[in-house]
Parts: structure tokens; sequence; C-alpha cells
């Protein structure tokens, strides 16, 4: 969906958010006495478009890029070179204009001041935003209503649960009434209600009009959530598509779960070299371990399965549809 | 009220609430001038001369040169350690504002402490402190706070980048009451300090919170053999121009910082 923009002199059609070839590239000083200094390349080439009213989803592992894309997006970061307009305004040269526009929501409980109220939050950064004083009380108590923590709004934030102060983290975002938010993990270390309570919030912030960039390291929630989701691994985006569309990328496969004990990293080495295994995830905790095999052959290697794990106890073996992580695992580990 | 103001007058407002919530930050602030001033009055206790004067304006000028000096390195690290400095940075405010507001803050309370020592050297050590012309004192005290808070920004945007912003501030704390002459007159330094104890806004506010209060001290002012009150306007005109040139310094210091950190990445985690 697109629209026009207003107030920019011309009139035409506009995307919310338009990365071309966004590069960030980072100094690093080493040494104490002999210093010398070396490049790391955060951002290598993003481009990307997000459609107004659009909840887009950018994924990938640790030290993917999203978080330097986002600060790039949000004026935090000059990019070292490509070109980026959200709203319609020039990342570089607009700076005032875009952060007037947009919000920003961060995910873990820091990123609030918590020896304060949340009234005393919300009317710092409403402050911050220059949101007039006319309208700014009445804001405060509207998103203190929908995030339903009006009747805590005096307490001071460290008396309050993670989910309450992540809840105050989105109140906070929204206190501009900004047309586009970004959120980075906003559900990261929530327990599984408050994770759930926060996507309905995400949602019917969508329903509302807004448009989001979100990131995530959950892909059920991006599968949930986003329109579209594009995967970025070494600061290079390596699929973008609806989560449907990303999951062809898998059709073709299907992976075979294995819930065990006893798995060491020499065996999920060894089922890197069988053929037909396109990719091995494994999740080697403690008291259970799971590993996942994407591969051609389904239920014909399980024999192979069983013949390296062989020395390591296996509780159950599945065959699975493969979901939008297997997609995502496939296009980050390849 | 101005956009700008209004953000000045926020993060002044946010930074009382923290003083407010954890008052213990107070006991410090107020013991080590009250230190110093009792230490000052017992070695000039038998001299001839305004010493006490010193001794207790010097005690008080200790404690808001170190708490705005405090606050304008502390002020990012606050941010940090709060995980709020990206939001706060992400906002349209300019963050010369924000730690406006909050350098003001704190020399506020730097002022608390100056009361504090000027009761305690009036009651406890009975140092005649009759302030002579109460209205130029007010407004001499007013501006010198703002004085050394405009000071003070141009410290913090040095300490914007630096890593070790304490270090820096443990390390200019001391200097700046000796040379605004906080402590002894400046006639007693070196000829060469001369030019930068001039340079500093407070010396003059100091000069004239001294005028204002006794006039045994109008013969080693550097206006010596004017009136006190004309001495005394002279020294608060040519500290609020000195504290505007640090306004204009420490604004362009913050454009330059603000585009080298956007370019570093070194207040962001990215």
């Amino acid at each position: 969906m697109t629209r026009k923009k207003r107030g920019r002199g011309e009139s035409r059609l506009e995307k919310a958010i338009v990365a071309g070839h966004l590069c960030k590239v980072f100094s690093v000083t080493k040494g104490t006495f002999r210093r010398t200094k070396t490049q790391v390349v955060a951002v290598k080439d993003v481009s990307f478009e997000v459609d107004y009213g659009e909840l887009f989803g950018l994924v990938g592992p640790n030290g993917a890029g999203k978080t330097t894309t986002i600060k790039m997006l949000t004026t935090m970061l000059i990019p070292t070179s490509g070109k980026a307009t959200v709203l319609g305004y020039d990342v570089q040269r607009d700076v005032t204009k875009i952060r007037q526009k947009i919000g920003i929501i961060l995910g873990g409980e820091r990123g609030l001041y918590t020896r304060v109220s949340a009234i005393d939050n919300l009317r710092y950064f409403a402050d911050l935003y220059g949101v007039s004083s006319s309208i700014r009380d009445n804001r405060i108590k509207e998103l203190l209503q929908f995030i339903g923590l009006w009747d805590r709004a005096r307490d001071r934030v460290e008396t309050y649960s993670k989910g309450m102060k992540q809840r105050l983290h989105i109140a906070r975002g929204l206190i501009n009434n900004p047309e586009l938010i970004f959120m980075d993990e906003p559900t990261i270390g929530l327990d599984p209600e408050i994770a759930r309570e926060t996507r309905k919030m995400i949602k019917e912030l969508v329903e509302k009009g807004k448009t989001i960039l979100l990131t995530t390291h959950y892909m059920f929630e991006a599968d949930e959530l986003c329109k579209r989701v594009a995967i970025i691994r070494n600061g290079e985006i390596v699929a973008l598509d609806t989560p449907s569309g990303l999951k062809k990328y898998v059709i073709d496969t299907r992976v075979v779960e294995v819930e065990g004990f006893g798995i060491t990293d020499k065996e999920v080495a060894e089922f890197k070299e069988v053929s037909d295994v396109l990719s091995v995830s494994a999740d080697l905790g403690e008291n259970k371990q799971i590993l996942k095999i994407q591969t051609p052959k389904g239920s014909e290697i399980i024999s192979e399965v069983q013949e390296i794990l062989k020395n390591s106890r296996i509780y159950d073996i599945k065959i699975k549809e493969p979901t939008l992580e297997d997609a995502y695992l496939r296009l980050v580990t390849n | 009220m101005p956009q700008t103001l209004r953000v000045i007058y926020s993060a002044f407002r946010m930074a009382m609430l923290h003083w407010i919530a954890d008052p213990q930050w107070v006991i410090p602030n107020i013991i080590a001038p009250f230190v110093f001033t009792t230490v000052a009055l017992t070695l000039f206790k038998d001299s001839t001369g305004p010493f006490g004067l010193y001794a207790v304006l010097g005690g008080g000028m200790m404690g808001m040169w170190g708490n705005t000096l405090y606050s304008s390195g502390f002020a990012i690290e606050f941010e940090k350690w709060q995980g709020t400095l990206e939001e706060v940075l992400v906002t349209p405010s300019k963050l010369i504002y924000i730690i406006a507001g909050r350098s003001a803050s704190n020399a506020l309370f730097g002022l608390t402490n100056m009361m504090a020592v000027l009761l305690i050297a009036s009651l406890g050590f009975r140092i005649p402190l009759g302030i002579e012309n109460p209205f130029l004192f007010a407004i001499s005290m007013v501006l010198t706070l703002l004085s050394v808070s405009t000071l003070g920004l141009i410290f913090a945007s040095a300490f914007v980048l630096s890593r070790s912003a304490q270090t820096l501030t443990n390390g200019l704390e001391i200097p700046l009451y000796v040379i605004s002459g906080s402590m002894f007159p400046i006639a007693l330094l070196p000829f060469w300090i001369h030019p930068a104890a001039y340079a500093l806004g407070p010396t003059w506010g100091i000069d004239a919170i001294r005028l204002a209060t006794s006039q045994e001290y109008s013969s080693q002012t550097f206006w010596a053999g004017m009136s006190v009150d004309v001495a005394i306007i002279l020294d608060l005109a040519v500290m609020s121009l000195l504290s505007l040139t640090y306004v204009v310094i420490a604004s362009i210091l913050f454009k330059m910082v603000e585009k080298k950190t956007r370019i570093q990445g070194t207040l962001v985690e990215a």
C-alpha cells in the first residue's frame, strides 16, 4: 500500500521506508601503545522498502546488522554509504523531521527511569518530543489505559514487573503519536502470557494504521505478525518475502526433529557430512536436546540418524512440515 | 513556553525528581564543603582580613562547581546506566538542552550546599556574615549559578566523547576552586594564571558575591576604587558575557560531537 506524502512541496507516491544499498562501516582502534585501526563492516548492502500501514519484519542472527540498520533508519547513525528515506525524509538531512514522526520501542527491562513514576517517564518524553501541554496529559492517560497501567501510574517503575515495564516501553514509544514505529525485539525475555499480550497490542497498533518495523529472534512471532519478512545475514538481506513465501524455500524438505540426551557436537557435525542433509541445528541443553535436520528424504533418513546417534539416547523422532524457522535456519546457515 | 525552555525545564525537573528519589546523594555534597570550610576556618582563625569570607564562599563554591561538573560528566553515564540514552537521542530535542537542564538542577543543589556552609559558618564559627546588599547578593548568586552551569556545558561536550568522564571530573574539580579565586585572592596566584582566572565566569561571580557580602573585601577586587554597586554590576556584566560565550562554544562543540557520535556510533550499541 502506498499513499500520497503530504507537505513536501511536490506531491508524489512514497513508501514509509526506502533503504537503498545501506552500508555502515565502523573504525575500531586496537592496542594500547601500537594503536592500529581496523574497519568493521556492520551492514554491507541492505535494500528494502516498507509500505505505509505494513508490519515489516527484519530477522537475522546476532551481529547480522539488524540493530545497525534500525539505528541508521532512526537517525542515530549516519550510513557510510547508501541512501534511506523514512516517511519521505532523508535520514541524513532531515533528522529532526524524522525524529518527530517516529517512535522507538526497545525490548528488555532497561530504557526507563525506574526511580520515578510511569507518568513522570511519559511526561518527560512528551516534553522532549514537543507534545503540546494541552494534549500531553490526556494522551498520557489514554496510553496508560491502553497498556492497562493507569491504576499503577503514580508508582515508581522499579516496583513494576517485567511485563509492566515492557508495556510502559510501548506507551513511551507512542507518546508522540508516531506514524512509524521501530520495535527492536519487544518480546525478548517475557513470559509466554505477557509476550502474547504484547503481540496483541502490536496487532492493535497496525489496525490503527501505524507502520511498524519489527526485529525479533522468534520466527513464530514474525510468522504471526509480519506481512513481509527480510532475513539479514552478515550485513546483507538474503531473502525478503511474505512468511508463506519464505516457507517455499524449504517446500522440498522435511524436518526430522530428534529429541534425545547425550548428543555431542561431534555427532552434530557428522550430520552435516551426510548427503541430502541441507542444514542441521542443535539445541544441546543439559537435560533435553533437540536436533533439527532438514532433508528432502524425510523418514528415509531415520536409519542414518539412529546410526550416528548410536551412543546417545533417543527419546523421540518426528517428521515435521517445515516452518518459517526452518526456512530461516536454511537461509542463515547456508 | 518555547520548546527549548520546555526541554531544559523538563530535564531540570527529571534531575530534581531523581535527587528527591535518592536523597543520600545530598550527604556527600554537604559533607565535603562542610569539611573544607571547617578546615579553612580553623587555619585562618587568628588571621585578619576577610579570610572567613574566603573560607565560607570557597566551601559553597566547591559544592556548586563540584555538583555541576559531576552532573555534566555523569549526565551521559546516567542515561547509559538507565538504558535510556538511545530513547533520549532519538527524540527531536538537542542533547545540549537536556544536559543544560540537568546541569542547572545540580548547580541548584550546589547552591543549597552554599547555604548550608553559610549557616554552619555563622552559627558554628560565629563568622560575621551580615550580607550588606541582600538584593545584589541574591542576583549574584543566581547568575553565578547559571554561569557555573554554562561552564559545565563546555565540559559536558567533551565528556560525551570520553570513556572516563569520572577521571576528567576528578581532575577538573580542584583547579577551578584555585583559579577562580574561591579559596584565596587571585593576586596571590602566579601572574601567568591570571588570564585563565579572568576567562572563567565564576571568578567574576565570586567577586560580586563577596562584594555584596562585605565592604571589607572591596579593596581586593579587580574594580578597586569604584563604588561597590558599580563594581558588582561590572562583575555581573563580564560574567554574563563570558557565560554567553560558553553557551555559543558549547553549542558548536555539541553539534560537532553529535555528528561524530552518529558517524562512529560511540553513543549507541550497534
